[in-house]
């Protein structure tokens, strides 16, 4: 028997969520995919559209950024960006599977289902962003380099949710850039690299292993970019499907970090 | 004229306003929902069924297992397949039992209740293990299956077949240059976008209605009379409005399934497959390994091929005879060989059966056959175009099994789209990428059995058009219209086009094999033929002159050559109901009537065609981008030259063409279905198989029309529907080549596979 | 399935009440409660965007929206789009440009342009391919949808 509730506090949501077997509804976008699909039958279903405390974007003078957790990745797409942390962020945003998807997904809800060949977690591990977190019993900040544990795995305790995402604006002067390779466009990333250039690189990559994998302060020549591609390589543990064999992600990954970083620099 | 405008499709606005009813659209009154349990293991034994829990259940109304069944068994070819499984199973996925209960939840329930007892067996997946010595066999009892055409099975062979011109061995002999290569192929599906799937309603005598999105109402009746145990005259299909179909909708258990639950219950049944189910239980294009030999004189001459194809055809035999036939006969490809020797085998897996789909064994033997000539180019020292134009087919020439082709203007097509190419503006390559060109050339038949179309005069002078011709999207309902009216040299408005019923549509084996347009179409002009010569009947007895100085008028009448005066159709319709003579109608049936196989020619062994149809030809050019970091693809412009006969609706033409080019881009580059090791598709959503999008697709792919009218058909069309699928993806593999030097083999030319063909030159 | 809860939705203007469970979509109830058909379910999981629909005036996938969510925001299918005048520019457009075969996607590529000649009435080629890439065809090859969508950019000058 599944039920239904729209709280419109956070407190409200908490003791809705203390329910066996409750999942929150953000934007839906994952959740009732895997609904329809028969892999998820949740007892209690909280809507968090009504919650005002979990909207909004705060732009800060340095240009980092506080999104809200139902922050859409259309408004997240269509932002103004005033620095390389907002500017990968919105790059991630516009790749995102398709426009309907994009009007409703949020950055809380794909955050929070940690499916390693999103495209949110990949460009956060990047920017060095942290994850503000709510429940009944307080809150903290986790880095978005612990927040995402595993396959669909996530530090999130039960009852604790996503409140916001916080962006560091990133280096003063940096530019960004988020490279993604999919088979057809709009899936998932066989393989993807967002990639914060000032003078030096900090990447993280996507779609090879359970997590993002990361690396900064890569001194920006050609040798340094690849040897940095390589050990993340080695550091991978790609998937054995049907789309690539781990051989291949592994063997591009190098190339596609120097390709993306030199992309950044170029970028005006 | 109508022929040769492009009047917007009859149902246009239906469709774009939602209006257009499909399966899953219609309802009755009291409907039933049914579910489907599917089995888990690739091979097994059924040993019991334990069904009282799930008919215990609140609201369920009937059950259907293989207990039901008595064990005769029904297909193609090889009649090799029951409604449900009966005694084994032989594929995961494959319906072992359906209920049809109140509602989707208690059907689900109720499906996932009924216990069934399997011992498993080994499972073979693919051709190599279910050849090996020792094999597991998936028909025990296939020496007693009734084939209608005899194939040679034997042990997981389910057919074999050969063809053969002239003397290879010989003439490889006498080659300046050979070579020689194996392709592979993968299983494609048809993905069309709405799911199979149907109505079953039942009337108060048990008559049955099944309303199916179909490929042939003739087809879905023969087959639910045959699985129920029914006289045809009980059993009637209405065709939906079908949301795509190339080939994976015709005749299909899931008609049966409804229509028994439907008797059993004496409610109305919906059966409509999940898309999930739709990849699991249905069909799939033919996997095949291709070897391939050809040899040519210094000069290019080619004058040798030897070919070896064995398609995976899944674990029931469907169309597995046919599409090895037409893959055979494709695989000399459209040139003058003159010796050729095609040999081939379908094999029996335990995986989803494969069976007819969009090019039917003739993308599987051009992917090999175009890519091959390449290479043959390339030892040669010619131009890839060059080496075509010199080896085309021409005018009264003969396909391969000796039948005359009239007419080919396959050189024609090869230098359209070389020159479309050249005198495109250039486009600049992405950066990172390497650009390359390709060609492909081809030949497609247009054809196939029996069809016919009735006409008759309505009391206001309008004419009822009605054939058995299913519109799968194509667009045939507008150009049967659009012939019948310019028979009668009226505007198309005046045309009424019945919907497909089996109660009262004309009979047609059904819309497939690119013939509708030639067989449908002939068969409508024919038939307008006769009704106007009925008329003329009328008219000459009203002007009291000879029939033969009669002639049509615009607008719908009749007059005496050099003379105005004219009598309307509402005239001689008047006549006819109410004076003299009866209501006027008329009709016409055939079945194709071209040459066959010529036993002088060719040898042929247990082939499954007798005839075929009339050949058309086309030629591909594309543009692609390699990325030289990831080998992605991606395909920049296309250009397809096709010969249509005559272009009776050239929009439709050019859409056909255009889908079918990114339907096989598709099956160049990004789909492929896959089993795991426990014979489990793991392929089963669109997130996992992946079918191009806007964005995938090149912006520009140029139609390009050309119209050398068929001898045979009244207005000279020939057919469209499968061709354009056909070029794609060897003309893709060979702009790879021309982009980076790497020959990929193997379908879908992923990035991967790219990125390794081009290590390998290295 | 669980027990159908009383739910209120505002479909193409008018308000709807119906029961139906909390899991149903929004494609369910339209189709089946409402007996509006137009928005037609190719998948169920998101990806052909043949569910297409306008909700709260953005795009949305009906197939990923649960009925019990919708709430008071205005849904507009299909069967909303042309109001009394017979078609709309996007539907003209579309059967004028040959772009319609087998017609299953029609109806989500429809919405998809008129949520975009809303935004933006001379989109270039490169914001129309973008604006239809949530929206899978496997008859036309895309072009004649996007030319249609090209006509209708250029008409609207």
């Amino acid at each position: 028997m599944m039920d239904y509730v729209a709280p419109t506090t956070l407190d409200d949501a908490y003791r809705a969520l203390a329910a066996e077997d409750a999942r929150c509804l953000a934007g839906g976008q994952s959740l009732v995919a895997m609904m329809n699909l028969g892999l998820v039958s949740p007892a209690r279903l909280v809507s968090l559209r009504r919650i005002d405390a979990l909207r909004g974007i705060a732009a800060q003078p340095d240009g980092a950024l506080r999104l809200g957790a139902m922050t859409t990745h259309a408004e997240i797409a269509a932002l103004d960006v005033a620095s390389a942390g907002a500017s990968l962020l919105a790059q991630a945003a516009r790749v995102v599977a398709y426009p309907a998807v994009r009007a409703w997904g949020t950055i809380g809800g794909s955050v929070a289902h940690a499916d390693p060949a999103a495209d949110y977690p990949v460009a956060l591990v990047a920017a060095q962003a942290t994850i503000e977190t709510g429940s009944a019993s307080g809150g903290r900040r986790i880095a978005a380099r612990d927040f995402f544990r595993g396959l669909f795995e996530t530090a999130l305790a039960p009852g604790e949710i996503v409140i916001a995402v916080h962006v560091p604006a990133g280096p003063p002067g940096g530019r960004a850039r988020y490279e993604k390779l999919s088979v057809v466009a709009g899936d998932f990333a066989i393989l993807s690299v967002a990639a914060i250039v000032a003078e030096t690189a900090q990447v993280a990559i996507g779609g090879c292993a359970p997590t993002p994998l990361f690396a900064m302060a890569i001194a920006l020549s050609d040798t340094a970019l690849l040897a940095a591609g390589q050990e993340l390589a080695r550091q991978s543990n790609p998937p054995d499907d049907h789309r690539t064999s781990p051989q291949y992600r592994r063997r591009v990954l190098p190339e596609l970090l120097r390709r993306t970083v030199r992309a950044a620099q170029e970028l005006s | 004229m109508s022929i040769g405008t492009s009047p917007p499709r009859l149902e246009a606005g239906d469709k774009a306003t939602g209006r257009a009813q499909y399966a899953d659209d219609v309802t009755r009154p009291g409907m039933l929902y049914a579910a489907l349990l599917t089995s888990p293991h690739a091979h097994a034994k059924i040993l019991r069924y334990r069904t009282d829990a799930a008919r215990a259940m609140p609201g369920v109304k009937a059950i259907v297992t293989g207990a039901d069944l008595d064990g005769r068994r029904y297909g193609g070819l090889v009649k090799d397949e029951t409604m449900v499984a009966y005694g084994k199973v032989r594929y995961v996925g494959e319906i072992v039992a359906a209920v049809a209960a109140t509602d989707p939840g208690t059907a689900n329930a109720a499906a996932a209740a009924i216990e069934i007892d399997y011992e498993p067996l080994p499972a073979v997946l693919s051709i190599d293990d279910a050849l090996a010595s020792g094999a597991p066999i998936l028909h025990d009892e296939f020496a007693a299956y009734v084939k209608t055409v005899p194939g040679g099975g034997h042990g997981n062979v389910v057919f074999e077949s050969s063809v053969e011109e002239g003397d290879v061995e010989r003439a490889f002999a006498e080659c300046d240059v050979v070579v020689e290569g194996a392709w592979r192929t993968q299983a494609q599906h048809h993905a069309y976008l709405e799911p199979n799937g149907c109505l079953a309603d039942v009337d108060a005598e048990g008559r049955i209605t099944i309303y199916a999105t179909c490929q042939s109402v003739h087809h879905v009746q023969q087959r639910v009379a045959d699985e129920l145990g029914e006289p045809m005259a009980r059993i009637r299909a209405v065709a939906t409005r079908v949301g795509g179909a190339f080939g994976g909708k015709h005749a299909s258990h899931i008609h049966s399934i409804a229509a028994w639950l439907a008797r059993a219950s004496r409610r109305p049944v919906k059966l409509v497959l999940s898309r999930m189910q739709d990849f699991e239980v249905q069909r799939s294009r033919h996997p095949a390994r291709i070897w391939m030999k050809t040899g040519a004189r210094r000069d290019g001459t080619i004058v040798a091929r030897d070919v070896r194809i064995t398609i995976d055809g899944g674990a029931y035999a469907d169309e597995s005879p046919p599409v090895l036939a037409f893959a055979l006969l494709m695989s000399r490809g459209p040139y003058r060989i003159a010796n050729v020797r095609a040999r081939g085998q379908a094999v029996y897996t335990n995986k989803l059966r494969a069976g007819s789909f969009r090019g039917f064994g003739n993308p599987q033997a051009t992917f090999a056959g175009e890519s091959q000539i390449d290479e043959l180019a390339a030892r040669l020292d010619l131009h890839p175009l060059e080496l075509r134009l010199k080896n085309a087919m021409r005018p009264n020439d003969t396909a391969f099994g000796g039948q005359p082709v009239p007419s080919c203007v396959l050189a024609q097509c090869l230098t359209r789209v070389r020159d479309a190419q050249q005198g495109a503006p250039l486009l600049a390559p992405r950066p990172g990428t390497r650009r390359g060109v390709g060609f492909s050339a081809l030949s497609h038949i247009s054809g196939l059995m029996g069809t016919a179309a009735s006409v008759q005069l309505r009391t206001d002078g309008s004419i009822a058009l009605s054939t058995g011709c299913v519109d799968i999207g194509q667009g045939s309902d507008t150009v049967m219209v659009q012939i019948c009216a310019d028979a009668f040299r009226v505007p198309i408005e005046r045309v009424s086009y019945a919907p497909q019923d089996s109660d009262a549509s004309p009979y047609n084996w059904k819309t497939a094999g690119s013939r509708s347009t030639y067989m449908t179409g002939r068969a409508v002009a024919a038939a307008a033929i006769e009704m106007r010569d009925r008329m003329f009947e009328h008219a000459a007895a009203m002007f009291e002159c000879a029939a033969a100085d009669l002639e049509l008028r615009p607008g719908g009448a009749i007059g005496v050559k050099g003379v105005p005066k004219t009598v309307s159709f509402k005239d001689v319709a008047m006549r006819s109901l109410f004076h003299r003579g009866g209501p006027l109608a008329a009709s016409h049936g055939f079945v194709f009537d071209g040459p066959g196989f010529d036993p002088k020619r060719a040898s042929i062994h247990q082939l499954a065609f007798a005839n075929l149809g009339v050949y058309t030809f086309g030629a591909h050019c594309v543009e692609v981008d390699v990325d030289e970091v990831t080998g992605k693809v991606e395909v920049r412009r296309a250009w397809c030259a096709h010969d249509v006969g005559r272009a009776i609706n050239p929009t439709s033409c050019e859409g056909q063409i255009q889908g079918g080019f990114v339907q096989g881009m598709g099956y160049a580059l990004t789909e492929a279905m896959h089993w795991n090791d426990s014979g489990w598709l793991t392929t089963v959503t669109f997130a996992d198989y992946k079918i191009p999008g806007v964005l995938d697709a090149p912006p520009e792919i140029h139609a390009i029309v050309l119209e050398d009218p068929d001898p045979t058909h009244p207005v000279g069309a020939k057919g469209i529907g499968e061709p354009s699928l056909v070029g794609a993806a060897p003309a893709i593999a060979n702009a790879i080549h021309n982009a980076v030097g790497a020959r990929v083999r193997t379908l879908p030319m992923t990035p991967e596979r790219v990125l390794d063909a081009t290590d390998a030159t290295r | 399935m669980s027990d159908p809860v009383r739910t209120e939705l505002t479909v193409n203007g008018e308000r709807h009440d119906v029961l139906a469970p909390v899991e149903a979509t929004l494609l369910d109830v339209l189709r089946t409660s409402l007996s509006l058909t137009g928005s037609k379910r190719g998948c169920n999981h998101g990806v052909c965007g043949a569910c297409t629909v306008l909700l709260d005036g953005k795009l949305a996938r009906a197939c990923l929206t649960l009925a019990v969510d919708v709430g008071e925001r205005p849904v507009i299918t299909i069967e909303g789009v042309a109001g009394d005048t017979g078609f709309s520019a996007a539907q003209r457009a579309l059967i004028d440009a040959g772009a319609i075969q087998c017609g299953f996607c029609t109806p989500g590529f429809v919405i998809a342009l008129t949520d975009l000649f809303a935004r933006d009435p001379h989109p270039d080629r490169a914001a129309i391919r973008s604006a239809l890439s949530g929206n899978l065809c496997r008859c036309s090859g895309y072009v004649k949808i996007v030319e249609a969508a090209e006509r209708l950019a250029g008409a609207r000058a």
